[in-house]
């Protein structure tokens, strides 16, 4: 099978601009684009197979969460046509964008509840995609996130669970009964 | 540095991705396609709690989370090293009490591992990891392939999409699944970790429907990969596999997931 490879190199400032100005301005996003309470988790280069008609195309592929609509668009945008190719939308939870991750951790840091049982010391280790087991939580359902704390490269001693949607801390739970 | 390689009988390329750590592409073997795709989609962390008492076991509270192995989370650079017989990729991904070396190996008689090495204490020790390896071999192109799994002392066709646990049998080499060129009667053979508690998801290609940046394809449903399977035909179509370790944590870690494959019948 004959395949460019320049095809799977990383995309361009330029390319990944293009990619987002063309989805933005496809009607069947205009909602998302003109309400603006989205973020954009990934732009990466897509290539697909032949026989596939835009097999040796320079593809992007754009996954955006829509707050506002509490979904996930999936969008393949083909850069050499300039047109959104493939665009579908689901309830699946893609991973958290760098700017979610900060924000569950600002989130966390200034929660009463958390401060109240950080230990001295105790700093964000590390913020997880995180979705409860059961209806029960609501981390089930809704777009969330794990902050755990500890010391330094120590244990973590505190699990914080964050929903993004109304930036709320919903669950704080010492680290070792997690 | 480049990201061509040609050493080894091998040449493929490679890229860091957002999520799916080290992704190889268009691998081939002795200037025979072996492999459009392949990368690490996701590692998942779930949590059990131990008690004494079967009455008061509490089971698994928590749900299960994950971080992407990618440019956020990559400590130093991808590394490129050569070894007797072969050359190697590695990198080291890490946060918070996540720690994790990716290897990609590539020997000169045709074995490949994908491998995943997993440190850190992790939250506390009741907990398992999940790494999700996805391949996509394209032997001598992308279709007329077939899928076998070696069951009831035999090597058995496949002919549907669906899940394949290694069940402890496995043929002499140790193989448990393999990938046939039904032009070429190449094969990848596929033998897990046997402490991996492996399995394989055996899913007719389509484009697009990989690494959708989550393991999660929406509340209340199968998380992916099983999620992609359907009721499709595999026998002469393209087909990807994804093979997903579970690996609970213990004090003798560190651990390395993953399986050995290998290309044979290339002429």
């Amino acid at each position: 099978m004959r395949a460019d490879p320049t095809l799977f190199d990383p995309l361009t400032a330029g390319e990944i601009a293009d990619a987002l100005r063309t989805l933005t301005e496809d009607k069947r996003v205009h909602g998302m684009a003109k309400v603006g309470r989205y973020r954009v988790l990934c732009v990466e280069p897509l290539v697909v197979k032949p026989p596939h008609w835009m097999a040796g195309h320079r593809l992007a592929r754009v996954v955006v969460y829509d707050y506002a609509a509490d979904r996930t668009v999936d969008a393949c945008v083909d850069l050499d046509a300039g047109v959104v190719a493939h665009l579908d939308f689901s309830r699946a939870q893609p991973v958290l964008s760098r700017e979610e991750e900060d924000l569950a951790t600002s989130i966390a840091i200034v929660d009463d509840n958390v401060r109240s049982k950080l230990a001295l010391g105790d700093i964000p280790q590390a913020t997880l995609h995180y979705w409860g087991r059961t209806a029960s939580e609501l981390a089930y359902g809704r777009r969330s996130a794990a902050v755990l704390f500890g010391r330094g490269d120590g244990a973590p001693s505190l699990v914080a669970v964050v929903d993004l949607l109304d930036q709320t801390v919903t669950q704080v739970v010492p680290a070792e009964l997690w | 540095m480049s990201n061509v390689i040609s050493e080894a009988n091998w040449k493929f390329h490679w890229r860091l991705t957002e999520s799916a750590g080290i992704m190889i592409y268009l691998a081939d073997f002795k200037g025979r396609r072996v492999l459009w795709e392949a990368s690490l989609p996701y590692v998942t962390v779930d949590h059990q709690r131990e008690s004494l008492e079967p009455t008061s076991d509490p089971g698994e509270r928590h749900g299960t989370w994950w971080l992407p192995l990618g440019g956020r989370t990559i400590q130093g650079p991808v590394r490129v090293q050569s070894f007797r017989g072969g050359v190697e990729l590695s990198a080291t991904f890490a946060s918070g009490p996540y720690h994790y070396t990716q290897l990609w190996r590539f020997h000169d008689d045709g074995r490949l591992c994908p491998w995943l090495t997993i440190y850190g204490p992790g939250v506390h020790p009741q907990h398992t990891y999940h790494p999700h390896f996805r391949f996509d071999f394209d032997l001598d192109g992308a279709r007329d392939d077939a899928f076998e799994r070696f069951e009831e002392g035999r090597w058995q066709r496949v002919e549907r999409e669906g899940w394949f646990p290694y069940t402890g049998e496995a043929d002499k080499d140790g193989t448990v699944w393999r990938q046939v060129d039904f032009g070429s009667g190449a094969a990848i053979n596929i033998r897990p970790h046997s402490w991996d508690d492996a399995e394989m998801f055996a899913i007719r290609y389509h484009d697009g429907e990989w690494a959708p940046y989550s393991p999660r394809s929406g509340a209340g449903n199968q998380s992916f990969p099983a999620a992609y399977i359907g009721d499709e035909e595999l026998d002469g179509e393209d087909v990807s596999l994804w093979y997903v370790a579970h690996v609970h944590f213990d004090q003798s870690f560190p651990y390395t997931a993953g399986p050995w494959i290998k290309v044979e019948g290339l002429r």
